[in-house]
């Protein structure tokens, strides 16, 4: 095609955009929905199958002790561990080791929390870090049972386990997807109607320059262009509107939850930030908002190409 | 040039309007094609454009094996020939000129040869000074003029006009008729389908005369005839 070319069916689509407001607004407002919808549901579980790798990541148990305690009562809780039955394996982890890995954490947290570097621990040390132990169980079924007795142990301060939440969140994710999955199919399909309906008022009212240009000789890709472009234009703007939306409300959510996270654990589990998955979303959706465009517009148009 | 062979068109409601049509027009000749009302003119003129296909039979056109053509094809066929209808066909929201462009538009032309051949196809039908109006704006024998004008922007070998005068008086009538006379002048062949009685007695063209679907007369020089007669003499 050439450029002179592109340029007419690149204006014409715009003018046939233009001259039918109402219809291209509505359906501008139909596609940005489906995409708002499908983009909540893409971004959940985008951020629960996070939330499961980071768990996997984890032990299955950790037995914290009072930060207070010596060397040798630290020993005591280690002998009073490994009495325990169900112990296959048990790491200590030292308090420096305890300080530098929660620095690690809150530094990949750094944009957030507006610090750079270690300003933010002056005046803490690792005094302050319970020594705990990494524990692998025999048998992880009774990890409820073994978390019981060891907290018994004088000096312990918390026993953290893993409770099947993975196996739950693996759950949830796969529900969450297959709605998801569902919603995009059903959402698309209407604005894929709308669409088609708006392109079919724009073709309807031009029906007579189209019977026209079939008989000077313009070829059905001439005639279809303009009518495409239309099309896209509505994909691309509703996707463009939903982006600017879900990122919104997006980044208030992650600041919001970020921040509650980070309170209720020393865990690696956070919000998936949105500018690592920001690029994704925005091809996605500008994938569908050309997709279903261009596929509306070829539907309603075929009629009136047979002249 | 153009070429009907044993051409025979049933319509899908059963109406037979071509029943076995030969005829051959060759490069540079000027046909009046004549015949009363639902004799079978357009439905001709159609198979030429390929907007209905034969039912048996084959047509020919500037090269093209018409009736057997993919569809794709159909463009490129009539950019090779010039249109020309009753109701003008002209684009309303776009200028005298740029309905004339726009013939040339689709064909993917150089706008340096637009801007060149608009005004010479405005020049030959006389409406250069129009060339900024609209379509509205213009009597019925003008737009014909522009829809002229329109069929030739592309230098067509042919020039193919159904009932071109059916909406105009009898004076514009005489200035189309002699404006298509003209072109056929200049080397186009020029095939018309009408109804002008007086005009094609006086302008003593070859005749085609088509009644019911079959060819009844064909005559260089020849008048309207009687149609009466025609049929008597073929029923
Ligand atoms: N699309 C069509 N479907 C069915 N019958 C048609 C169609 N077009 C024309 N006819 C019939 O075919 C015959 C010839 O019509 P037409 O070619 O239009 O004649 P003319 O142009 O000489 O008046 C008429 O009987 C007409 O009713
Ligand atoms: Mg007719």
């Amino acid at each position: 095609m050439k450029i002179r070319t592109a340029k007419y069916i690149i204006k014409e689509g715009i003018l046939n955009t233009y001259r039918n407001k109402l219809m291209s607004i509505a359906s501008v407002g139909i596609v940005a929905a489906a995409l708002i919808i499908f983009g909540i549901f893409y971004l959940i579980s985008i951020n629960l199958s996070n939330y499961t790798k980071a768990l996997s990541d984890m032990p299955e148990m950790e037995v914290y002790c009072d930060p207070n305690l010596k060397d040798d009562q630290v020993a005591k809780v280690a002998e009073g561990i490994w009495k325990n039955g169900n112990i296959k394996d048990a790491q200590k982890v030292t308090k420096e080791e305890a300080f530098e890995k929660l620095k690690k954490l809150l530094r990949q947290d750094e944009q957030q929390l507006m610090t750079d570097g270690d300003d933010l621990w002056k005046g803490y040390d690792e005094s302050f870090m319970p020594v705990s132990f990494i524990i692998k169980l025999d048998d992880p079924d009774k990890s409820s049972d073994t978390a019981e007795q060891l907290e018994k142990i004088d000096g312990v301060e918390k026993v953290w386990y893993e409770q099947g939440v993975i196996g739950f969140i693996s759950k949830v994710t796969y529900w969450v997807r297959v709605i998801s999955l569902f919603l995009i199919t059903i959402l698309l399909i209407i604005a894929l109607f709308i669409i088609s309906n708006t392109i079919k008022l724009t073709v309807f009212a031009r029906r007579k320059e189209i019977n026209i240009m079939k008989y000077i000789g313009a070829t059905d890709w001439f005639i279809r262009w303009p009518f495409i472009i239309e099309g896209i234009i509505i994909g691309l703007v509703g996707a463009l509107f939903a982006f600017v939306f879900v990122s919104y409300l997006y980044n208030m959510a992650e600041v919001k939850i970020n921040k509650d996270l980070i309170k209720i654990s020393f865990n690696s589990i956070r919000f998936v930030r949105l500018s690592e998955i920001g690029v994704t979303v925005i091809g996605i959706y500008s994938i569908i908002g050309v997709a279903v465009g261009s596929i509306g517009s070829i539907f309603s148009i075929r009629k009136y190409l047979h002249v | 040039m153009v070429e009907f062979r044993n051409v025979m068109k049933k319509y899908s409601n059963g109406t037979v309007a071509l029943k076995g049509v030969n005829l051959r027009i060759n490069k540079g000749e000027f046909v009046f094609i004549v015949g009363s009302s639902g004799s079978g003119k357009s439905t001709l003129m159609k198979m030429v454009l390929k907007e209905e296909n034969p039912t048996e039979g084959d047509v020919y056109v500037n090269g093209y094996h018409v009736s057997s053509m993919d569809r794709r094809q159909v463009p490129y066929l009539r950019r090779s020939l010039g249109t020309v209808f009753q109701d003008f066909r002209l684009l309303p929201n776009k200028t005298v000129y740029e309905n004339v462009a726009f013939a040339m538009q689709i064909t993917e032309a150089l706008p340096k040869e637009i801007r060149r051949q608009v005004p010479m196809s405005l020049a030959l039908v006389g409406l250069s000074k129009k060339a900024n109006v609209y379509p509205n704006q213009l009597s019925g024998g003008e737009q014909q003029r522009v829809a002229i004008a329109r069929a030739l922007v592309n230098n067509p070998a042919l020039l193919i006009a159904d009932e071109p005068t059916g909406n105009l008086d009898p004076e514009n009538s005489w200035e189309i008729m002699k404006l298509l006379s003209e072109v056929n002048h200049r080397g186009t062949t020029v095939i018309i389908a009408t109804h002008e009685k007086i005009i094609v007695d006086t302008m003593k063209k070859r005749v085609v005369a088509i009644d019911k679907g079959i060819i009844v007369r064909d005559q260089q020089k020849g008048l309207y005839g009687d149609e009466d007669k025609d049929c008597k003499i073929y029923n």
